[in-house]
């Protein structure tokens, strides 16, 4: 051990990180930057942001893979092309608007039943408890509120299609 | 059946080493992550990573309903547990078979009898394989005398409706007996209302070995040779090999009759290991468990077999069967398998998750590295601890261990602290190096050694 490390092992204990990560997660914050002699925390909410102590790692492309037809397959689901990932929206947030997230994994539906009315439309005002999409998981329906007061200015996700957790599924305008 | 896409459900080097298989054989993959693994290798080298849910486990990676619908979604038609996580929890294989989705695992209804210790005890006895030798309920010191002849001493006596070590003794003799068995039914029966008691041989000095199966679901099965781990802190392996030398080679042959005799009497389906207590003093062997998946240690009888279990895994669950006989199976020479958790050794082995920031591991021949970390990795704080399984093969167990000594000690790694210096420890070790060991080493020898070293 150096003498760096033993200094540094002093004074931040692992469940001191674990306890930061903890805060950042529970919090809104974008970054965290935390020097304590010696040692650097930085934590961010992009995970394309990267400090300078990291060596930058090879970006491997997800190579659609080919195409093959499946039975069991449900509407588009043919190909393994990822959907656009939430980082890469993030750069093009609206001007003035906030994203609403798919709180995990499921299929995303933007009418309470097939043939019905989408809950929202573009342009549409809504209130924080404005019921705006389903998640399916299992056939197990969960409906996503707006959370915010304002007017649908985007709708990123087409009816029916895998969304991920994290994944931006509407942009919001703020009054 | 066709098995053209995989999905993996599971995290770190177990993902990266099922990824390199499926890979290596064709297969499209996907990745379920969570939210931490995100940037992760395994989720580089998966044709498509989908992020499953937050970093908790219980809102990913232990959720099977999400597992399951990312799956479908994907268009996988088979999906690989791994271990740990959800790999032995029969609702995960019942909610594939629900969804047309290939298991890569046994039958859930295999899972839940091989789950319970009392089924798969049972299921032992009636295929023929011994465990614990024990007595019915025993009433008298005469009784019980007899029943220590039987069994042959030291044994233990324990309370029926026990627990919690009342009611239990330990004799080495008649005399011994005499002494404590009065005394042990009237605890029985002041502490559970209840003064019966029963009696197992007790092993004092004992090994931990285990054999690897692959079953055909049919009652075929073909072992890969057994391990031994007897190197275990709190029933947590650190140090694994292949073969297991410390037992006569005759027993060795019995020991793989009876793995397979139990695993063909429940026709098993895929991968297993069947665990068994080597009593060193008496010369036997008793089953404990079968565990029902592929293990963190599955490297060691690969080493010495030239066989890829995985690749085998995905031969029985695309439904070809095993695809070769025992006589194909060849054993040769010895491997030695050694964990790097990201533990503190010095300090109780409290977790120690952080960034690498130094990361150069070991070369040479016969030494494979098992990992998803590299230079610039964070080890998060919401899983287990491994950082990656250190493999060394040699002609026989010495050219082994020295082959590991070298490769740990080369091993160049900082940021986390890791149980590397006590890897280098047992290993150089005299009680290691001649085979002396039981499990009990480690807690009550190794442990105080290496901390006054």
């Amino acid at each position: 051990m150096t003498e760096n490390e033993k200094k540094m092992s002093a004074i931040v204990k692992p469940q001191d990180i674990e306890a930061l990560i903890e805060l950042f997660e529970a919090s809104d914050w974008d970054e965290m930057h935390l020097e304590i002699e010696g040692l650097e925390l930085f934590l961010s909410s992009d995970p394309k942001a990267r400090i300078a102590v990291q060596p930058p790692h090879p970006t491997v492309a997800h190579a659609p893979a080919s195409a093959h037809p499946h039975p069991t397959i449900p509407q588009g689901m043919g190909h393994l092309a990822p959907p656009p990932t939430p980082t890469q929206e993030v750069s093009s947030v609206p001007e003035g608007c906030i994203a609403v997230k798919a709180p995990n994994l499921g299929t995303f539906y933007r009418a309470p039943k097939p043939g019905a009315a989408p809950y929202v439309e573009l342009g549409q005002s809504i209130t924080a408890d404005t019921e705006i999409c389903l998640i399916e998981v299992m056939k197990l329906f969960t409906s996503v509120r707006a959370g915010t007061v304002g007017t649908i200015r985007e709708i990123c996700v087409n009816d029916a299609e895998l969304v991920e957790y994290g994944q931006t599924l509407f942009y919001i305008e703020t009054a | 059946m066709a098995l053209n896409r995989l999905f993996i459900a599971n995290r770190g080097e177990i993902a990266v080493r099922i990824l390199r298989t499926a890979k290596r054989l064709g297969l499209e993959t996907v990745l379920g992550v969570s939210e931490a693994d995100r940037e992760s290798m395994g989720s580089e080298m998966a044709d498509r990573a989908v992020v499953l849910g937050p970093s908790p486990s219980a809102k990913s990676y232990l959720d099977e309903r999400l597992i399951v619908h990312a799956a479908k979604m994907t268009g996988c038609d088979a999906l690989h547990p791994g271990y740990g996580f959800l790999s032995e929890k029969a609702k995960l294989a019942s909610l594939c078979e629900e969804e047309s989705i290939i298991f890569v695992g046994p039958r859930p209804e295999t899972i839940d009898v091989l789950g319970d210790k009392l089924s798969a005890r049972t299921m032992a006895l009636q295929a023929g394989v011994q465990t614990v030798p024990g007595t019915d309920h025993i009433a008298t010191i005469v009784e019980a005398k007899h029943a220590a002849e039987q069994l042959g001493y030291p044994v233990v006596m324990k309370a029926s409706a026990g627990g919690g070590g009342r009611g239990m003794f330990m004799a080495r003799s008649a005399e011994e007996l005499d002494i404590s068995f009065g005394r042990a039914s009237r605890e029985a029966e002041s502490a559970f209302g209840d003064s019966r008691l029963y009696m197992e041989r007790f092993v004092e000095r004992a090994r931990h070995v285990e054999v690897q199966i692959v079953g055909d679901g049919d009652g075929t099965i073909v072992h890969f040779g057994e391990r031994d781990c007897t190197v275990q802190r709190r029933y947590q392996k650190l140090i694994e090999e292949a073969t297991s030398t410390a037992l006569p080679s005759r027993l060795r042959t019995k020991l793989r009759e009876a793995a397979i005799r139990i695993t063909s009497f429940a026709k098993y389906r895929n991968a297993g290991t069947v665990e068994f207590l080597y009593d060193v003093d008496r010369e036997d062997f008793y089953f404990i468990e079968v565990n029902s998946r592929i293990q963190v240690e599955h490297p060691v009888s690969e080493e010495v077999t030239g066989e890829d279990l995985i690749a085998r895994q995905l031969h029985v669950a695309a439904g070809k069967g095993i695809g070769l006989s025992q006589a194909d199976v060849q054993i040769r020479g010895h491997a030695i398998e050694c964990r790097i958790n990201a533990e503190d050794p010095f300090n109780n082995f409290i977790p120690a998750p952080g960034r690498i920031t130094a990361w150069s591991p070991p070369t040479g021949e016969g030494i494979r590295l098992d990992t998803h970390a590299r230079m610039g990795y964070l080890v998060p704080p919401f899983y287990d601890s491994m950082i990656g399984k250190l493999i060394a093969k040699g002609r026989d167990r010495s050219e082994a261990i020295e082959r590991i000594l070298r490769a740990i000690r080369d091993f160049r790694l900082e940021g986390p602290k890791t149980t590397l210096p006590l890897l280098s420890f047992v290993a150089a070790h005299t009680d290691f190096r001649e085979n002396r060991i039981t499990t009990r080493w480690l807690e009550d020898k190794g442990l105080p050694a290496f901390a006054g070293a």
